[in-house]
C-alpha cells in the first residue's frame, strides 16, 4: 500500500502567522500543481498526504464534483474532482495525476489534481490578495502568487514532464475548497 | 504547564465526571425503588443510607476536583438525607421530588458546569427541610439499660424511637462470637435477622473474660413472635430474651449485664470493612452503616464513606469509547493484513519449490484469523453496555411526568439486562424519552377517566427489551386509550398531508404513519410536555441514523405500543455483499431475510409498481440500478436476484445482478460531503482497497415504500 504514497507530509509546515525561530520575514510555503494547463496551489500546512489515485467508488447521488471515495489505510475518504468544482473542462486521468489529501480542519478529503509541481516558498510581496481576481470560480481563490518577484521557489520535477514557471500560480482556500 | 500536565488535567477530569456518573447513576436507581417503598409505606432505613452516603461520597470528590456547584447540592441534600434518617423530616412525595430534582441537577452540572441557576432550588431543599417536632414516644416506658442508652448515636436513638412508635417489641440477644469469625458471623447473624427484625444497636457485653471470644449485646426490635426468633437467631451460645416495659415483672433479665464503655473505633472489630476488591459485589446489608455510626456517630462517617470510595476503584476499568473504535479500527486493518498474506502464500503455492513454505504460511494466517476473531469478539464485547442505564433514566422521567399530568403510572420494566452497543445506548435515550412522554401525555388517562372506561386507576407502562437474531426490539407499551385514527386523519388532512378523499385508501398503519411526519400534532392547544409537534419526527430521524425502524400500533380503548428494531452493534456488522450494475453493495444482515433468483413471469404490477408474490403475501420491488441511476434501463441483465429486505413490519425486494456471499463488515461513516446523500449508511474497505457502499436499509424502506404510498394519494389530489 506504501508505494502509493508519493510522498508523505516531511517538509516541516511553516505557520501561516506566529512565531519563527528565523528572523527573516515571514514566508509562506504552498504545494504547487497543476490543473487544465494552469497552476494552482493550496498552503502546505493544509495538505496530509500526496496520493497516487486508488481505485474510486463512485457514491450514486453524491453531487457532480464528488468523484467518489476511496480507502485510505481503512479510512474512508471522500475525493473532490478539483476540475469539476472550479468548473473546468473534463480531463481523463493520466500517469501523472494525484490526489492531494486536504485537511480543513473539519474533515480531510482528496482532492484530484492533474499533477503534483513543487513546494514554492512565497514572501508577503509575493503575494496579491483576491480583491481583484474576477470570475465565476473566485469565492475559492484567496489570491495569486507570485514566485518570480522574488526569485524563489522555482524548481523542477525530475521527470521534466512538469515545471513551475516564473509565472503565476493560483492560491485556493482550503476551507472554501471544500465547504459545502 | 506542558501539554501533557494538561492532558493529565483532563484525564483526572474525565475520571472524576465518570465517577460521578456513576454515583448519580446509582443514587437515581435507589431512589426509584424509595420511591416505591414510600408509595407502599415502608421506606427502608438501610437504604436511606444508601443514599445518604452516595451523596456524601459525591460531595467529597466533588470539591476534590473544584465542582463546587456539585458540591453545594450535594452538602444540601446530604443535611436533608441525614434530617429523614434521624427522623428529623418524614419522607414524603414531596421530598422524594427534591431528591430527584437534585439528580437532575447533577446530571446538569456535570453536564456543563457552568449555566445552572440553583437558587431555586435551594429554596424547594428548603421548604422540605423545615424539621418537625420531635415527637414524644414511649420509649420511657421501656426498662432500657442506662447503659445503652447513654452510648447510642443520634441515629439509633430515631430507630429505637421509630420501633417504639410502631409498637414493635423489642428483645435483647446476648450472642458470644468466636474473635476469629466474627466478621462473618456478624453479618450472618444480621443478615438471618433482616427479614424479620432490625438490629438497632450491639455492644460488647462484660461477661466472662475469654480470649477468644467475645460476648454482644445485641438490641433489636421485632414483630415476629418470640419464638419464631428464637428459631431463627438463638443458637448454642446465644440467649434471647425480651425487654421488659416498666411495671412489668422482669420475666429472663437477671441483673443485666453491665456494659462496657463505647469502645474506640480501632478496636471496634465488627466495623472493619470488607476487602476491598469485593467492594462493588457486597450485598447492600453488609454495607450497613449502623455499626460503623454506632461507635462514632453521624459526625464522623466519613471515615467510612471514604474507605467506600477508595475501593471503587477495585477491578474496573473506565475506557473512552474513542479508544475502542480505535482498536476496532486496527482490527479491520488487521483483517485486510490478513486478506493480503492469504493472497501472498497462494501465490507461493503456485511454485513447486515454495510448496512447503505455503503451506506453513497458510498454517500460520488461519491461526492469525482465529486469534483475529477473537480478537474483533472481545473489543466487540467490551462496547456492549446493558440497557438498564436508560431504563433507570426513563423511570425517573416516567415518574416526574406522571406527577406533573396528575396520572398515576406503574413501570413494568422487562429485560433491562439486554445489550447493546454504548453508541446505540447513547443515542436512544432521547428518541425513547418522547416516546414515553407521549404515552403519559396523550396515550395513558387520568384516574377518573379510567375508572369510567372500567380500567384500573393506576395505568401501566411497560418497557420491555428482547433480542432478536441479529436485533434488539425495544418496545414500549402503554394501556391508555389508544391512538384515534380518525383525529389523526384530520389532523393529516388540516395539515395538507393527504387529500381528504384518500381515506378509503389508507390503513390504519399507514395513517398511524403521519404521527412520525415533522410538525404534526393533533393538539390544538399545547401542553407542557407534547403536543408541540416535535418529537416523532424527531424519534424516526434518530432511531434510522442508528440503523432501525419505529412501529407503532394501536388499539382504541386498549393501549398504544410503539416497537424500535436496532441492530446490537454499528461497530461491525455481518453483511451481504451484492453486485449491480458492475459494482459492489453491502446490505446489512440484520435487514436481510433472504434472497431468491428472480422469475421474470413472477413479476406483477400493482398500481404502477412492480411486486412479487412471496408464500402469499405481496412483496414490493425495488431496482437497484434504477433507484441509483447505475444504467440505462434496457440493459438489464438476464439474471437476476431478490434480495427480501425487511425492518420491523415492513418489507421490500431489491433487485440485484449477483450475489456475492457474506461477510463481516466495519462500517466507516461517509465523510460530511457527503451526508446529504441518502440510502448508505456508510463504506466498507472490502480489503482489496476497494471500497464498497453499504445500503442504508431503513431508509432505502422508507424511501421506496413512501413513493408507493404517496402514488394512489397523489392520483386522488389532483
Amino acid at each position: 500500500m506504501s508505494e502509493g504514497i508519493v510522498r508523505q507530509k516531511t517538509i516541516m509546515p511553516v505557520p501561516a502567522s506566529g512565531p519563527s525561530s528565523a528572523p527573516e520575514p515571514e514566508v509562506f510555503e504552498y504545494l504547487g500543481f497543476m490543473l487544465a494547463d494552469e497552476q494552482y496551489a493550496l498552503p502546505l500546512t493544509s495538505i496530509r498526504e500526496i496520493l497516487k489515485p486508488p481505485p474510486v467508488t463512485h457514491v450514486p447521488r453524491a453531487p457532480q464534483d464528488i468523484l467518489g471515495v476511496v480507502s485510505v489505510r481503512g479510512r474512508v475518504t471522500t475525493v473532490v474532482d478539483l476540475r469539476r468544482r472550479l468548473r473546468m473542462p473534463e480531463g481523463a486521468m493520466t500517469k501523472f495525476s494525484r490526489v492531494l489529501l486536504v485537511d480543513d480542519g473539519r474533515e480531510v478529503v482528496g482532492v484530484l489534481v492533474d499533477a503534483v509541481l513543487a513546494v514554492v516558498r512565497l514572501g508577503p510581496q509575493e503575494l496579491e490578495l483576491a480583491a481583484n481576481v474576477g470570475g465565476d470560480t473566485a469565492e475559492y481563490v484567496r489570491g495569486i502568487g507570485r514566485p518570480g518577484a522574488r526569485g524563489a521557489g522555482r524548481s523542477a520535477r525530475s521527470d521534466g514532464r512538469w515545471t513551475l514557471k516564473d509565472d503565476i500560480l493560483i492560491l485556493l482556500d482550503p476551507r472554501a475548497l471544500l465547504r459545502r | 504547564m506542558s501539554t501533557d500536565d494538561q492532558d493529565d488535567d483532563l484525564d483526572v477530569r474525565d475520571e472524576f465526571l465518570a465517577e460521578s456518573q456513576e454515583i448519580v447513576e446509582a443514587l437515581s436507581r435507589d431512589l426509584l425503588v424509595l420511591d416505591q417503598m414510600q408509595k407502599e409505606g415502608t421506606p427502608d432505613p438501610d437504604l436511606i443510607n444508601e443514599i445518604f452516603r452516595g451523596v456524601h461520597t459525591l460531595k467529597g470528590i466533588a470539591g476534590m476536583f473544584g465542582y463546587h456547584q456539585v458540591g453545594a447540592v450535594a452538602h444540601a441534600l446530604e443535611d436533608l438525607l441525614d434530617d429523614l434518617r434521624l427522623g428529623r423530616v418524614t419522607l414524603t412525595q414531596e421530598v422524594l421530588d427534591v431528591l430527584f430534582e437534585g439528580v437532575e441537577n447533577f446530571q446538569r452540572l456535570l453536564g456543563d458546569q457552568a449555566g445552572v441557576d440553583l437558587s431555586q432550588y435551594a429554596q424547594s431543599i428548603e421548604r422540605v427541610s423545615s424539621p418537625k417536632e420531635a415527637p414524644a414516644t414511649g420509649l420511657e416506658s421501656y426498662d432500657l439499660d442506662p447503659g445503652v442508652l447513654a452510648v447510642r448515636t443520634e441515629y439509633e436513638e430515631h430507630r429505637l424511637r421509630t420501633n417504639v412508635e410502631q409498637g414493635n417489641p423489642l428483645y435483647r440477644l446476648k450472642v458470644r462470637f468466636s474473635l476469629a469469625s466474627i466478621d462473618t458471623a456478624l453479618e450472618e447473624l444480621k443478615t438471618r435477622a433482616k427479614p424479620v427484625a432490625e438490629i438497632i444497636t450491639y455492644l460488647p457485653s462484660m461477661g466472662e473474660i475469654d480470649r477468644d471470644s467475645i460476648d454482644l449485646d445485641v438490641l433489636l426490635a421485632s414483630r415476629a413472635p418470640e419464638d419464631e426468633l428464637r428459631e431463627l437467631l438463638v443458637h448454642d451460645d446465644s440467649e434471647l430474651m425480651a425487654v421488659p416495659r416498666k411495671g412489668a415483672e422482669a420475666t429472663s433479665v437477671a441483673s443485666p449485664a453491665p456494659v462496657v464503655p463505647p469502645p474506640p473505633p480501632e478496636s471496634h472489630g465488627p466495623s472493619v470493612p470488607v476487602p476491598a476488591a469485593v467492594a462493588h459485589s457486597i450485598p447492600p446489608a453488609v454495607l450497613d452503616s449502623k455499626h460503623d455510626d454506632a461507635s462514632h456517630g453521624a459526625a464522623s462517617h466519613d471515615e467510612a464513606v471514604d474507605l467506600l470510595s477508595l475501593r471503587s476503584v477495585a477491578n474496573t476499568v473506565r475506557v473512552d469509547i474513542r479508544k475502542l473504535d480505535h482498536l476496532m479500527n486496527v482490527v479491520g486493518e488487521l483483517a485486510i493484513v490478513r486478506t493480503a498474506i492469504g493472497a501472498l502464500s497462494e501465490t507461493l503455492r503456485a511454485k513447486p519449490e515454495l510448496r512447503q513454505l505455503a503451506t506453513e504460511l497458510h498454517r500460520a494466517n488461519r491461526s492469525f484469523e482465529r486469534n483475529l476473531a477473537e480478537l474483533q469478539d472481545g473489543i466487540l464485547d467490551v462496547r456492549m453496555v446493558p440497557l438498564r442505564q436508560i431504563f433507570d433514566k426513563l423511570a425517573r422521567v416516567v415518574r416526574q411526568t406522571a406527577r406533573e399530568h396528575e396520572k398515576e403510572i406503574r413501570l413494568v420494566v422487562n429485560g433491562a439486562d439486554t445489550e447493546v452497543d454504548k453508541l446505540i445506548v447513547e443515542e436512544l435515550s432521547d428518541p425513547l424519552m418522547h416516546i414515553i412522554r407521549n404515552s403519559i401525555d396523550h396515550g395513558i388517562e387520568k384516574p377518573k377517566v379510567r375508572e369510567l372506561a372500567g380500567k384500573a386507576p393506576e395505568g401501566t407502562l411497560a418497557l420491555n427489551a428482547y433480542q432478536k437474531g441479529n436485533n434488539v426490539l425495544i418496545e414500549v407499551e402503554d394501556d391508555g386509550a389508544g391512538i384515534n385514527a380518525e383525529k389523526i386523519f384530520e389532523a393529516a388532512v388540516r395539515r395538507g398531508l393527504v387529500s381528504k378523499d384518500a381515506r378509503a385508501e389508507l390503513s390504519q398503519e399507514d395513517i398511524f404513519d403521519f404521527i412520525f411526519t415533522a410538525g404534526f400534532t393533533t393538539r390544538s392547544a399545547i401542553t407542557d410536555l407534547s403536543g408541540r409537534g416535535v418529537g416523532m419526527d424527531v424519534v424516526k430521524t434518530n432511531i434510522s441514523r442508528l440503523g432501525g425502524v419505529v412501529d407503532v400500533a394501536s388499539e382504541s380503548g386498549i393501549g398504544t405500543k410503539f416497537t424500535i428494531t436496532l441492530p446490537i452493534t454499528l461497530a461491525i456488522i455481518s453483511a451481504l455483499i451484492v453486485k449491480v450494475a458492475g459494482r459492489r453493495f453491502a446490505l446489512p444482515l440484520t435487514a436481510v431475510e433472504e434472497a431468491l433468483l428472480l422469475r421474470r413471469e413472477a413479476i406483477r404490477t400493482v398500481e404502477g409498481r412492480d411486486v412479487i408474490t412471496l408464500r402469499g403475501a405481496t412483496l414490493p420491488l425495488c431496482r437497484v440500478d434504477d433507484l441509483f441511476e447505475l444504467r440505462a434501463a434496457a440493459q438489464s441483465p438476464d439474471k437476476s436476484f431478490v434480495v427480501v429486505t425487511a425492518l420491523g413490519n415492513r418489507r421490500l425486494g431489491l433487485i440485484v445482478d449477483e450475489l456475492h456471499g457474506q461477510r463481516d463488515i466495519v462500517i466507516k461513516p461517509l465523510g460530511k460531503s457527503l451526508r446529504d446523500v441518502r440510502g448508505f449508511a456508510g463504506a466498507t474497505d472490502l480489503g482489496d482497497q476497494n471500497v464498497a457502499l453499504v445500503l442504508d436499509a431503513s431508509s432505502l424502506l422508507e424511501e421506496v415504500l413512501k413513493r408507493a404510498d404517496s402514488a394512489p394519494i397523489l392520483e386522488a389530489t389532483t
